[in-house]
This record gives structure tokens, sequence and C-alpha cells, in this order.
């Protein structure tokens, strides 16, 4: 029986695999992945260079603001950017105006500010450039002329040049934290991550899609044209039913492989074409945000946070195929199947918004409970682990919680299984279903 | 030898098989026969495992049928039971090894059995590309590819053409002198008299009748006798226990209640000119159903 076991898995890994779905859904893939890791070469590929720095002309009329506004732009920046970077070029602007704006209208990248006094506001600034200007460099730039427009404020008081240093210097924040388990570093984190997690795990969630879709269509099919009642008359409905969770679950898990080895083509493309890091490859707010987790330490965290999180998702394929398993053997045609399957895409759902919600609703009970129930603790515990919400023991729980889960649908799921795949007809069928469980 | 005792099945408080018992030994066809929800198919699933029996015991060689047996066992199911994205090839494979054969003993047996039914070029075919009758042909090699000793055929000539019921024919009979038990269903009942030696009727899930199919006819009272003579209907309508005459072509057809009437029927055609027939012919195995499962029917 064991050998027909691993025949009939066999098989219908082959009948997934040998399908020309299977191979023309790879290519794409990861013709997809390597263009999505080298997506900055192939943009600047069609002409543009996206990574020059705004031109700030800055034309004083105050003769006092440029000094300051243009030491205010570049300490702004490198709060919002970093160190390295050159988002701003500030020029103090000696030319006419009518000059200023023709070259303004010529180059995108300019950015005219004039600075003239106002008798009530202290100063007056206009901001002229060609286009629209993006909402970041934008703030930026009113942030550092309000400094600016305090500091000339206070200048012109005649204030003692140290006590104005004093009173212009930014305030450092002694930050504490009681609770010994938690970190500063989490706590800037815990924002991105709520945002980024989710990201990195939509890949599982379109496996596990893929999973019920492909278990319940496959026993939906040999139920369908008969053919189960041969292979049910060879092999027991268990022998049947773990050859399909076999190989759904091995093809789902061939499959991330793939789209790991897909990326890794594309990590080494990058690397080939002298793109460097994908980082530095990443430009704006998202180049930020990798650039702030690499040094935040949660590659540390990364250590336990990738084995928990492998775990629980196989844990949860395993739940969801047998789940998919049980819910076609009991449908008599496809269409049926298809809405049986919405309560657990649905399912899916849940755990993703609420992985997506956790950072706004810190220490909710409910949604710690939500993160050791089956089918939704492998997206929203790993995410509530990264942002410090959760501990490792709750995964851990979640875990132990997932196989007591799993142990259940396989006592109870195969005695469905059982009188699910020869029944034909949907009169009674709860009926049916609730006394084969008791049997 | 395959046993069935006493063997009842409820759908919960539907009683699809009654106590039904029969027994089918090595090298015998046997006929399981019934209107359409008799419980014949109910009875096949019992017999291959694929429902438990609520009362009763099945035997095969006093044995019960498990998973241990299964792959002595060819089962052909009354609708098509093939997977139609395979090739044929593939779908030999695929029953073979579930069977317990090795693949290139399967090949072999699939090559020897397409060339007997004349399809040797579909082997590497998809299913669903098949005619339907082609499709039954594949549906019954799959059944006896591993030369069964137990084959179970539900409606195997369904959508067959004279030519292709011959061939299954053929191939059913001498599967059955290699010893095989073989039991079948039908609802032609030419067909089940051409090889089926033994048979039970049955009629909501009970049996009606059950037998060897020469005893069955021989105990059988009705009779019918062809006659070509100068006489007529009515003429023969008048002698009692003579039930009903049909005119067939230049013959007529006089159906009687018992054989103890063949000696009145004689007397009175003997007496006319030109008599040129008369024949006592066994009644055809339709008939007895029609009548049995008519009687049946009236309790």
């Amino acid at each position: 029986m064991k050998s027909k076991l691993w025949f009939l898995t066999k098989v219908s890994l082959s009948r997934k695999v040998k399908t020309k779905a299977f191979i023309i859904v790879n290519i794409i893939l990861a013709v997809g992945l390597v263009a999505l890791f080298n997506i900055d070469s192939i943009i600047k590929a069609f002409g543009g260079d996206f990574d020059e720095p705004y031109k700030v002309y800055i034309m004083d009329n105050t003769n006092v603001s440029y000094d300051i506004l243009s030491n205010q732009i570049t300490e702004t920046a490198k709060t919002v950017y970093g160190d390295d970077n050159q988002t701003f070029e500030v020029t103090k602007y000696e030319k006419s105006k009518k000059e200023a704006l023709n070259e303004t209208k010529e180059n995108g990248k300019v950015i005219l500010l004039e600075i003239n006094n106002d008798p009530t506001k202290v100063i007056k600034v206009s901001l002229t450039t060609e286009g629209y200007l993006d909402t970041l460099p934008y703030q930026i730039l009113y942030q550092a002329i309000n400094t600016s427009k305090t500091a000339i404020a206070v200048a012109s008081s005649n204030i003692d040049p140290e006590e104005l240093n004093k009173i212009l210097s930014n305030i450092e924040i002694e930050r504490v934290i009681l609770d010994e388990t938690k970190t500063t570093d989490d706590e800037n984190m815990e924002a991105i991550m709520s945002t980024v997690f989710p990201i990195f795990i939509l890949p599982f969630f379109m496996l596990t899609i893929f999973l019920i879709q492909m278990i319940g269509m496959e026993v939906n099919d040999e139920k369908t044209t008969r053919g189960m009642e041969i292979i049910i008359s060879n092999v027991s409905p268990k022998t049947h039913f773990f050859s399909k969770l076999l190989a759904g679950n091995i093809f789902v898990i061939g499959q991330a492989i793939l789209l790991l080895i897909y990326g890794g083509i594309g990590l080494l493309v990058r690397i080939l074409i002298g793109s460097g890091s994908i980082i530095n490859g990443l430009s704006g707010d998202l180049g930020n945000v990798f650039n702030s987790l690499s040094t935040s330490g949660i590659i540390d965290k990364l250590v336990y946070i990738i084995p928990l999180t492998i775990v629980l998702m196989l844990l949860s394929f395993i739940s969801y195929s047998l789940l998919a398993g049980i819910l076609a053997s009991i449908t008599t045609n496809a269409e049926d199947f298809s809405q049986m399957q919405t309560p657990m895409m649905l399912m899916l759902l849940v755990g993703y918004y609420f992985a997506i919600m956790a950072g706004m609703f810190k220490g909710s009970l409910f949604i710690q409970i939500l993160s050791y129930v089956p089918f939704i603790s492998a997206i929203l515990s790993p995410s509530l682990l990264v942002i410090g919400q959760i501990g490792v023991i709750d995964v851990i729980i979640a875990i132990i919680v997932n196989i007591v889960a799993i142990y259940l649908l396989i006592k109870y799921g195969l005695r469905i299984y059982k009188v699910g795949i020869l029944n034909y007809s949907s009169k009674d069928l709860w009926k049916k279903m609730f006394k084969a469980m008791k049997n | 030898m395959l046993e069935v005792k006493n063997v009842t099945k409820y759908y919960g408080n539907f009683k699809a098989v009654d106590n039904l018992s029969f027994s089918v030994k090595e090298g015998e066809i046997f006929g399981l026969l019934g209107v359409n929800g008799a419980g014949k198919t109910t009875t096949f699933r019992m017999i291959i495992g694929l429902l438990d029996v609520t009362e009763g015991t099945i035997l095969l060689d006093g044995k019960p049928i498990d998973y241990s047996v299964t792959d002595k066992i060819g089962f052909l199911t009354e609708e098509r039971s093939l997977l139609i994205k395979m090739t044929v090839r593939e779908q030999a494979i695929y029953y073979g090894t579930l069977k317990g054969m090795k693949e290139k003993k399967i090949i072999e047996r699939l090559e020897e059995l397409l060339a007997k039914f004349g399809i040797s070029e579909y082997i590497d075919k998809k299913i669903k590309e098949l005619s339907k009758g082609n499709q039954q042909k594949i549906q019954f090699i799959m059944a006896i590819i591993n030369e069964p000793r137990l084959l179970i055929l539900d409606e195997p000539f369904s959508g067959l053409d004279p030519f292709n019921v011959e061939l299954f024919k053929n191939e059913i009979v001498e599967l059955s002198k290699k010893g095989s038990i073989i039991i079948f269903s039908s609802h032609r009942m030419e067909h089940v008299e051409l090889f089926c030696k033994k048979l039970v009727i049955i009629l909501k899930g009970k049996t009606v009748l059950e037998g060897y199919l020469k005893d069955i006819k021989e105990k059988y009272q009705k009779k019918n006798i062809m006659i070509k003579a100068d006489i007529k209907k009515d003429e023969l309508l008048k002698i009692d226990g003579v039930e009903e005459v049909t005119e067939k072509a230049d013959e007529l057809e006089v159906k009687i209640s018992s054989s103890k009437i063949v000696d009145n029927v004689f007397k009175a055609v003997s007496k006319k000119k030109n008599v040129t027939k008369f024949v006592v012919e066994e009644p055809s195995l339709n008939e007895i159903f029609v009548s049995k499962v008519g009687e049946a029917y009236e309790k």
C-alpha cells in the first residue's frame, strides 16, 4: 500500500508539472522576477537619469537668509534620507529673475526659491518649479524654510551668537522603555514592518490559494469522471487522500523554491550587469525603508523569525490542503468546489488584513488570540513577532495549535472523505457528513 | 468462489438491497439482472468494497474482500470511469500499477488487448479524443488488464455495436475458461442469454428469481409454440391455456400457460391442412424477466 501511495503521489505530481500551464506560468514568473530585481536598470535603459538631485536655486533678496536656509535644507534632508544622501544641490542664484525662470522652465529638477523680507512674517518665500513637486521634497523644503525663518527672526533680535546656537541646535531625547524585552530599534521598526512584512508574506498567500484550488480541482476531476470508483476499489480513501496532500504540498514547496531560485537569478543578473545592491537600486521611500531595516538589527531577529515562519507556513499548507481535500470530496462538481473555497480564501484574507492592521491596534488581546488560530497564524503570528507585539513563545503556541488542528482534521476529515468521494448527490449532504464524522 | 450471503444494505431508512444471496463458482459467468434502481450497482459496490454492507457477508475464495485482494479484481463501472486527460498508455499504467502490476507487463498486456480490439493506433491518444465506443473498449481493457480472478461488469455492452459486443463476449468467455469468476449486469437479455449460465433477478433489492438459466427455463411453465399451418388465430385462442397468439411473418406464435397445453394445441393443429411447422420453444429470458418482474410488482 505504501508503494501505491508513492505511485499515486508521483502521478499526481507529474500531472501538475507536465502541463503546458505549469511551464508557461514558470517562464512568466522567472522573467517577471528577474525583471523586478532589475527594474531600475530596465527603467534607465529606456532613458532618463532618476538619481539626478534637485537643483535648489536660492534668490536671497534679504541678504541674510541664504546661509541659514542652505544649511537647514541640507540638515533636514539628512534626517530624512540619511547622511550619504544628496537629494538637494543648493546654490545661491546671482543672475536675474528672468534667467532663473528660464532655467527652471528648461530643467524639471530645478527648484527656485525666492526669499524677500516681509514686515509682518519676517520673510516671504516663493517656490517655483517647472511641474509638480513630490510631497517629500516639498515637506523638507517647507520645514527648512520655517526653521530658517525662526533663526532669522532670533538673529535679528540681537541675541548672543552662542545663545543663538543653543536655540537653533536640535534637541536630543533620551528614550527609555521600562519593558526590558523591548528596544528603541524595535520601536522604530514597528511601523515600518507592519507594512513591509505582509508584502514579504504575499507569496505564501498566493501559494496557499494555488494549493487549495489544485487539490480541490484534482479530487473533483477524478470524482466527476467516476475514475474515483476504480481508484478507491484499489487503494483505500486514506491512501488516496494522503497522496493528494503529499503531491499538492510537494508541488507548492517546489514552486516556492523555484520562486527563490528565480529571485536568486534576478540578483545574480543584477550583480553581473553591475547595478550593485538591491537596496541601492531602489529609489525614494522604499529604498530608505530597506536601509533602515538593514541598520536596525532586524537581520539578527530573522535567525529565529525565518525558521518559525517556515514551520508555520508548512503546517498551514497541510491544514489548508486537508480542508480543501475534505471539502472537494463532498462537492459534486467543480462549480460547487469554487463556492466551497470562498470561506478558505476569506480566512487567508482575514489573517492578511490583521497582519497589516496589527500596528494600529498595539497590544490587542483579540489580535493576539487570532494569531494562535490555525489557517490564520502563518500570516499573523510572524507579522506580530516581527513588530514585537508577541514573543517566540506565542509563535510556539500557534505551532502547537496548528498541529492539534491537523490531527483533528485528519481524524474526522478522513471519515468525511471516505464517504464524500463516492457520494454523487447533494441531497442530505450535511446530514451524511455529520453521520460520517460520528462513525 | 464468490459468495454473497444474506446481504442487506440500507441508505438511511431506505433498504437498497434486501437479504440478497448468491454464489458464483470459478469459470462461471453470472448475470445480476434487474430494472433500473433494483440494487445492482449497490451490490457491485458492496462486492468490491466501495460500500460497507449493513448486514451479511461477501467472500471471495472464503475470505472477506479487502485491499489485500483487490489486485485480483477487475471492475467496469456503468458510467465512464476513465481519466480522460490521460493517454491510453498512461491510463493503463495508472490502473495497472494500482493493481500491483509491473509497467513492462502492463504494456505487453495493453498492446495485446488493443490489437484484439483493433485499436492499437490509439495507444498514445488522449482518452478524451476517442469516440464513445472506443472509450468503452478502453474501459473494458482497463478492467481486464490484470486478468482478474473476479471480474465485475456493470452494463458492459452499453454504447456498443453488435460487432463489438461479439468482441467483448469472446474476451469474457476466454477469461471464464481461464477460471475467472465473472459477474455482470445488463438490460439486454439477449446478451445475458448469450453466455450467462447462472443469474439472479432482483427487484427493489429483493431476489425475484435465482438459479441456472437452463433450470429456470425448464421450470418456467409458459412455453411458445411456433406454427405454420392453415389455422386461424381465433381457433387457437379458444383452446384453454392459450394466452396469446401473435402473427409473425407467415407463422403464428402461440403463448401457452403450461407445457401440459401442448398436446391440446397439437391436436387442434393436426386436424388442419398444410402443417409445415410445429415447434415448441423455450421462452426467452426477456419474457421470463418481464413476467417475473411484473409478478413481483403486482405483489
